[in-house]
């Protein structure tokens, strides 16, 4: 059976690098995704998508990191984890989301969290500081070609933490 | 020697809050406070912006409320203009708040309270929460999740997305609604309803145990204040201003919500960032009132649709005679609400005139001063503006729902910690009791005090000299 994945690219639209994860998603669609591919682009990670975790094999959380190197990439597996509550009840961490789809129904995806480091964070709609304009053609590249690989290849180039490209 | 427990912040709501519990040296209550400790300022940089731009700009005000912000504020900016909206942008608008009642109040009962009313308040904090709901209780868990669902399913139909949707605007909406639309709304509401008296039903077997929380979660007698509908039924849109007293005399009825400033005068204190409103004819601190599902159906004689009016009954006999005092019973009346906003909708949508295309006046500005009033999940809320030659705004005041219910959550978490809490032998249990009854109210911080931050727990025990003398810390 195919390995269906979902993509959830989520950040605040009007802060600057934090909607980097939104844009993603967005250019991701507009290339074209595979049919066993689903990308959600979101404000904030609510309780709702649970039901979306619940019919796929592989979620790839994509969001903007406000610690680290300006432009570094990292990616990391997650689990579920019922310590991570969230302290505001409208917004879920992403290992709390799949805490939420273990418990309800007995599964969770394997799912990977790939972050992208900010340079800056102020006021702008959707709008990328450069750094992170070059970033985001590496991040969608490598979730590219994530997406024609198994899970285990996945994680083989997840260890770097940095596209190597911030300047 | 006296002391003070910390309870900071408040978990299980939306925001950020701190409770203090001033003891006596026999380790007895002397006072409680409910605390706002940070601050954010909407009132002030929205000065000099243009009035078209409110809508956008307090919807910003909190991720769970944008919906009600941009009902009270687009009613605010028609007010501006001085038009009627067309009949069917006014259906259109109430579709979209009930769906946001109905996603909200399915916040609060499922994932909020639920631990609390599941678990007890006594069992171990490390599994009362979401998760040991989900272990005892799945289904409730996710029916929670589902009927959130279906009413933020129905706000992306309409607006175009979840959280901040610009569809509604001064004059109306942007745009009609699609039969297709429709046709997908209506296919939410069998399951929705489903759910809500699935839920109704199963809660009102949990409330015979609670009779001792009933009897002493903000039990004051206090006012209620809300909109009604001219006939005094339940509205949440338009309609005037009531307000009952704990005796159920109506003291207030068919006042414009343009005069509200006639009924609601507003105070401040140095240990909170949250306004003090109050009811003006009884000056303050005397003149205490509440707002939300409590109050609302307090206020009303009938709620207007089928199932919603039996649950209603229901709720008035909660209580021998009389408004329902008990803050307790805020968790009854929002079942009571959810019901009835899946219903509103289903007849809202299956009005034939729902398609019809006029849905926007267009106007420039033809008032100095807007104001809109409307009710939000967790109560009355208020959107009052002035605006220059240009239309840029020169004044702003927001009274927010949570806002209104200030004095009366003070009141209560002195009620509770004077029956709960005994100094000398502090038990979680007793501090989870006094932060329930704030859940009670399903406070939105963010929006009442438009805080933001992280909010882990710390409860302090300090001396009469202000040393901190115990810290339990979740």
């Amino acid at each position: 059976m195919p390995t269906h994945t979902l993509i959830i690219g989520y950040g605040s639209p009007i802060r600057g690098d934090d909607a980097i994860g939104l844009i993603a998603v967005e250019r991701l669609v507009e290339r074209g995704l595979a049919a066993d591919v689903t990308a959600l682009a979101r404000h904030v990670l609510t309780a709702e998508l649970v039901t979306e975790l619940e019919c796929c094999q592989r979620v790839i959380f994509l969001d903007a990191a406000a610690i680290g190197e300006p432009g570094a990439i990292a990616v990391r597996r997650i689990a579920p984890d019922v310590t991570a509550h969230s302290t505001l009840a409208h917004v879920l961490d992403p290992a709390e989301l799949l805490a939420w789809c273990q418990r309800l129904f007995g599964h969770a995806p394997e799912a990977y969290l790939i972050t992208v480091t900010g340079a800056c964070f102020d006021y702008a709609h959707c709008q990328l500081s450069p750094i992170a304009t070059a970033a985001l053609e590496h991040l969608i590249a490598q979730v590219g070609n994530w997406l024609l690989s198994e899970s285990a290849s996945i994680l083989a180039n997840s260890d770097s933490t940095d596209c190597g490209d911030n300047q | 020697m006296s002391r003070t427990i910390t309870i900071e912040p408040v978990t299980r709501i939306e925001g950020h809050a701190r409770i203090t519990l001033q003891l006596d040296a026999d380790g007895q209550l002397e006072d409680a406070r409910f605390h706002l400790t940070q601050f954010r300022g909407f009132e002030k940089f929205c000065e000099g912006r243009p009035y078209r731009e409110m809508p956008a700009l307090t919807a910003r005000t909190c991720g769970i409320c944008p919906v009600s912000h941009i009902i009270a504020s687009n009613k605010a900016c028609d007010h501006l203009l001085a038009v009627d909206i067309p009949p069917t942008a006014d259906r259109l608008r109430r579709i979209m708040n009930l769906a946001q009642l109905v996603q909200s109040h399915a916040l609060s009962f499922f994932h909020l309270s639920s631990p609390d009313l599941l678990l007890g308040w006594d069992s171990d904090p490390a599994t009362r929460n979401i998760f040991g709901v989900m272990r005892q209780n799945p289904e409730l868990a996710r029916d929670g999740i589902r009927l959130r669902q279906i009413g933020q399913t129905m706000i992306e139909t309409l607006g175009g997305k979840k959280i901040h949707p610009t569809w509604v605007v001064p004059g109306g909406v942007a745009e009609p609604l699609s039969a297709e639309k429709r046709e997908s709304m209506l296919k939410l509401l069998p399951e929705g309803l489903e759910i809500a008296k699935r839920t109704y039903a199963f809660y009102k077997t949990l409330v015979p145990k609670f009779k001792d929380e009933a009897a002493h979660f903000g039990t004051q007698p206090t006012l209620f204040l809300s909109l009604v509908t001219p006939q005094g039924n339940l509205e949440h849109y338009d309609g005037v201003l009531r307000v009952k007293d704990a005796q159920g005399r109506i003291l207030e009825d068919q006042v414009p919500p343009e005069e509200y400033e006639r009924l609601i005068g507003e105070a401040v204190e140095d240990f909170s960032y949250m306004k003090f409103p109050y009811y003006k004819p009884q000056g303050y601190p005397q003149g205490i009132y509440r707002v939300g599902p409590l109050a609302r159906l307090n206020n009303v004689q009938a709620c207007g649709t089928p199932y919603a009016d039996v649950a209603l009954a229901e709720f008035h006999m909660l209580q021998d005679s009389g408004p329902i005092v008990s803050s307790f019973h805020y968790h009854y009346a929002r079942l009571v609400e959810i019901l009835y906003g899946l219903e509103m909708i289903e007849r809202l949508l299956k009005d034939p005139a729902i398609l019809e295309t006029r849905v926007r006046a267009r106007a420039r500005s033809n008032r100095y001063e807007g104001i809109g009033v409307s009710e939000a999940p967790r109560g009355t809320l208020m959107h009052h503006y002035r605006i220059d030659d240009d239309g840029l705004i020169t004044w702003l005041n927001l009274v927010i729902a949570t806002g209104h219910n200030n004095l009366a959550m003070n009141q209560a978490i002195r009620e509770v910690a004077q029956t709960y809490v005994d100094g000398n032998h502090l038990q979680e249990g007793m501090l989870n009791r006094v932060e329930a009854v704030i859940r009670c109210y399903d406070p939105c911080l963010s929006c009442a005090s438009h805080a933001f931050g992280q909010m882990p727990l710390v409860i302090e025990l300090r001396d009469a000299a202000g040393s901190v003398v115990n810290r339990l810390t979740r």
